[in-house]
Parts: C-alpha cells; sequence; structure tokens
C-alpha cells in the first residue's frame, strides 16, 4: 500500500516538475535559436567556399538531460506493448537542440560564424544501472569557419545587423 | 549557391501526444491485459486442481498436520483465527481422554457418512476435533475437517451434526480444498510476478500458500452444491432429511442485526441456505414416509453435549 502511495507521489512530482522543466526549457531554446539565426550550421563535409582567408576551428557544445520519473514509468509501460515513446522524444530534441545551440554560442565566441561539418553524438548516462533514473547526452560538434559575409544568403536584417557591428 | 538556414517548425520531431493521455491508455491497457490474465488463470486453476491426484494432497496436508499436533491443535487455530485472543488452559488427562472420545465419534460418524456420501475408497476425510466454543467447521486439503466444540454445542441432534460433517465431506469430495489452494497459489504467484518479488522470497511465498488453512475460501457456488450433495447423504444415511437446517436456523437467530449482504459474503446466507434445503424436501420431510424407522431425530451422546471451554 504505501509503495503504491510513494509511487503515485513519486509521478506526480516527476509529472509536474518535469512538465515545468521542459516547458521552460523549450522557450529557452526558441528564443536562443532566434539570436543565433546568424550562425549556419551544414552537415557537408567542407567548407562553402575556398576563396578568401578563413579561420577554422573545432567547436562543440555538450549537454546532458535527466530523465524525470513519469517519463520513465510512461516508457517502462511503452516497452511492454511497443510503440513510440513519446515521453522520451521531447527530451531528445530538447537534447539535441540544446547541444546545437551551445555549440553555435562557442562558435560566436569563437568569432566564427559558420559550422560545416555537423555531428551529434548520443550517450545515455546509467546505462545498464537498474532503478536509477537515466539521463541522456548529446555532444554536438563541427568545424567552425568564419566565412566572408557575401558569401552567405542570411536575411536581411542579419547580414545587416552584423555589417553595422563590423563598421 | 545560396546557402541558408531556414527556421525549421516546431513539433515535427515531436509526437503531438499528451503525456498524460498516454499514460493513461498504456496503465488502462496495462491493467486490463493483467486481470483478463489472472482471470484466465483463476479459472483455468480453478478446473485443473481436480485432476491434482488426492495422494499428493494428503502429502501436501502434511505441513499442516504437523503445525497442528496433539494438544495445541487449539492454540495454533486459536492464534490463527483470532489473534490476541486468550488462550484456554492446556488439558489435563480427563480432558485428553474426552476429546479423544469425541474425536472417535466423530471420524466414526464421518466415515459413515462418507460412504452414504460415495467418497471414492482411495479418498480419506480425516476429523480434528478443536475443544473451542466457536461455531466453525472446516475442511482443508488432504481430506482434514475441523471441527469446533462451539458447533457440537449449537446443534440439537445428531442429524443436524452429520448435516455439518457431510457438508465438509462434500467439500473434500468435490475437491474445493485443493481448488482453493491452487487459485490462492496462482493468484500469489503472479501477483508477487508483477510486485516484483524477488526470486528469494518468490518460493518462500508460495510456500506460505501452501500452508495456508482454507477455511473461507470457497465460494458460494461451491457451498451450495455442498449443501446439496450433504442434504442428499442425510437422506442416505438416516433415511430423511430432518436435522439438515439446525445449524443454519442457529446462525439466524446470532447473527440478527449485523450482516453482511449475500454478495460480500463467502458462504450464502442461511435464510437462503434454510430456504433452498426446504426446496429440497427438508421442511415437510417427504422421505419420512417411505423412512422404516419413521422420522426421529437421532440424539447426540452424552459425552459431547458438555464442554469445558463454556
Amino acid at each position: 500500500m504505501y509503495d503504491l502511495l510513494i509511487l503515485l507521489l513519486l509521478l506526480v512530482l516527476g509529472y509536474f516538475f518535469g512538465q515545468m522543466a521542459e516547458k521552460k526549457h523549450f522557450r529557452s531554446i526558441i528564443k536562443r535559436e532566434e539570436e543565433y539565426r546568424q550562425i549556419l550550421t551544414f552537415a557537408k563535409r567542407f567548407p562553402l567556399t575556398n576563396e578568401g582567408d578563413q579561420k577554422a576551428a573545432l567547436v562543440g557544445g555538450n549537454v546532458v538531460i535527466s530523465v524525470d520519473y513519469f517519463k520513465r514509468f510512461v516508457a517502462t509501460l511503452r516497452s511492454l506493448v511497443g510503440g513510440r515513446v513519446t515521453t522520451y522524444e521531447s527530451l531528445l530534441e530538447r537534447a539535441r537542440r540544446e547541444a546545437i545551440l551551445r555549440m553555435k554560442a562557442d562558435a560566436r565566441q569563437k568569432g566564427l560564424n559558420t559550422i560545416v561539418n555537423v555531428k551529434l553524438e548520443t550517450a545515455s548516462i546509467t546505462k545498464g544501472s537498474k532503478n536509477q533514473v537515466g539521463a541522456v547526452e548529446v555532444y554536438a560538434y563541427g568545424t567552425g569557419l568564419s566565412s566572408s559575409d557575401d558569401l552567405l544568403c542570411q536575411n536581411v536584417e542579419a547580414n545587416d545587423s552584423e555589417r553595422s557591428d563590423g563598421k | 549557391m545560396d546557402f541558408n538556414n531556414p527556421k525549421i517548425p516546431e513539433g515535427i520531431n515531436v509526437t503531438d501526444e499528451h503525456p498524460l493521455k498516454s499514460l493513461l491508455y498504456l496503465v488502462l491497457g496495462v491493467v486490463g491485459v493483467t486481470v483478463v490474465a489472472l482471470l484466465i488463470l483463476f479459472y483455468s486453476i480453478g478446473y485443473m486442481a481436480r485432476w491434482v491426484p488426492f495422494e499428493k494432497e494428503v502429502e501436501w496436508a502434511q505441513s499442516i498436520e504437523a503445525s497442528l499436533a496433539d494438544e495445541v491443535k487449539g492454540d495454533v487455530l486459536q492464534d490463527w483465527l483470532f489473534p490476541g485472543a486468550a488462550k484456554t488452559p492446556k488439558p489435563n488427562s480427563q480432558d485428553l481422554i474426552r476429546i479423544e472420545k469425541i474425536t472417535g465419534y466423530l471420524q466414526n460418524l464421518s466415515d459413515q457418512l462418507s460412504m452414504a456420501q460415495g467418497l471414492p475408497t482411495s479418498m480419506k476425510v480425516t476429523v480434528h476435533y478443536i475443544d473451542q466454543p466457536v461455531i466453525n467447521a472446516f475442511a482443508t486439503i488432504g481430506g482434514h475437517i475441523f471441527i469446533y466444540q462451539g458447533l457440537i454445542d449449537a446443534v440439537t441432534s445428531e442429524n443436524g451434526l452429520s448435516m455439518v460433517l457431510a457438508h465438509e465431506i462434500a467439500h473434500v469430495k468435490n475437491r474445493h480444498p485443493i481448488v482453493a489452494v491452487g487459485r490462492s497459489l496462482g493468484l500469489g504467484a503472479v501477483l508477487s510476478l508483477i510486485a516484483g518479488v524477488g526470486s528469494d522470497n518468490f518460493s518462500s511465498s508460495l510456500a506460505g500458500h501452501i500452508n495456508l488453512l482454507t477455511s473461507l475460501a470457497f465460494s458460494r457456488e461451491q457451498e451450495t452444491q455442498s449443501d446439496i450433495d450433504a442434504y442428499n447423504s442425510l437422506l442416505t444415511y438416516y433415511g430423511h432429511g430432518l436435522g439438515a437446517t439446525e445449524l443454519f436456523s442457529v446462525l439466524v437467530e446470532s447473527s440478527q442485526g449485523s450482516r453482511l449482504p449475500e454478495l460480500l459474503n463467502s458462504h450464502p446466507l442461511s435464510e437462503n441456505r434454510i430456504e433452498q434445503l426446504n426446496a429440497l424436501g427438508a421442511a415437510i420431510d417427504v422421505n419420512c414416509a417411505k423412512a422404516s424407522l419413521g422420522c426421529i431425530l437421532t440424539p447426540m451422546p452424552a459425552f459431547i453435549q458438555f464442554s469445558n471451554a463454556k
């Protein structure tokens, strides 16, 4: 009986705090993605152009996000019947976007405005250990470049603001 | 060549489903499947348990017998049924002789009723007499029947006592105790699997179920069936069914006031049992005319009437 009450309490706590944190995180992600829109990311392996004098550096961003009790409980039930683990989908989405944002922040700090050869690595922390709420790690990395502005067809506003910054 | 990063629409990587909705569906689904599985298990075990050989049942029951050995018999049961109740003093040698005499009488009566009921010769009923003022009697696995002094005091004739004994014999004959133990074993096994009981505790929890005395675990249908069988063996043994309702009449009187509705009770209501027996002819016994000795209630022997437990 007490086990059941504790389970319910954990579920309620996990749900409220987990959902609160997730909503807050998504708001922050959307806001910052707008901030870093001028930094372009590409999966292609080579620089967009070979012209001009370009700086290059490894840039990366790393994030670890914990699963909450509620998400894990739903996922455990889901593992009995199969299907899409919807509670983990949003978790991984957050982790991927956060990692890319941190990579972009790294690039901006190094004065780079383009990232090519972007790759994502995912690792599950606490993998295999039982009765432990897991966490997911996503590492985004790529080659940051300082391409000249006119090569990049960004939106006009972004170009304008950057030009005015430069002068 | 143009290079750009278009803005990716929100929500394309995440299924748009409320987490509570998926939880609800999953919990309902899993609970539903579990309940169906339990029901299937419950009924299939109930169906299959009757093919467990009676010798096996006797073997399993030996653990119960051992724990109820000799004079502590009463106390162990007393502890189990009424924890915390005052212990009765250890019987002296005179009591022991009396208990032995009563047990012998009950055993003899049961053997004759078993014959009247057509209990297969491979099955043997063992009667245990308990000198306690409790109106109760029950049957458990291995053909063991327990009968209390309180019940003997409650009925007025041997016919009434025979009805109770025959009722418990009918439980044994119809394999109700092993069905009940099988069901509680099966349910216990599944529930402890769900609760995630470790393999160490698992076997011991199963053993706990085997030791369980199954006095209350019969269904109302099984009780009704046993009533009918018991009544028929009274007809065979005495030639009439008088006295069959004696105990139930006492129970009706003593249970006036606070009572559970029939649905919540493991036994059918005493009124309904009387009614059913009357429908079979217990009230105005149709067999009286046919009976060679006439309709006379057989009195109980004098030594059984007086209990020091009173």
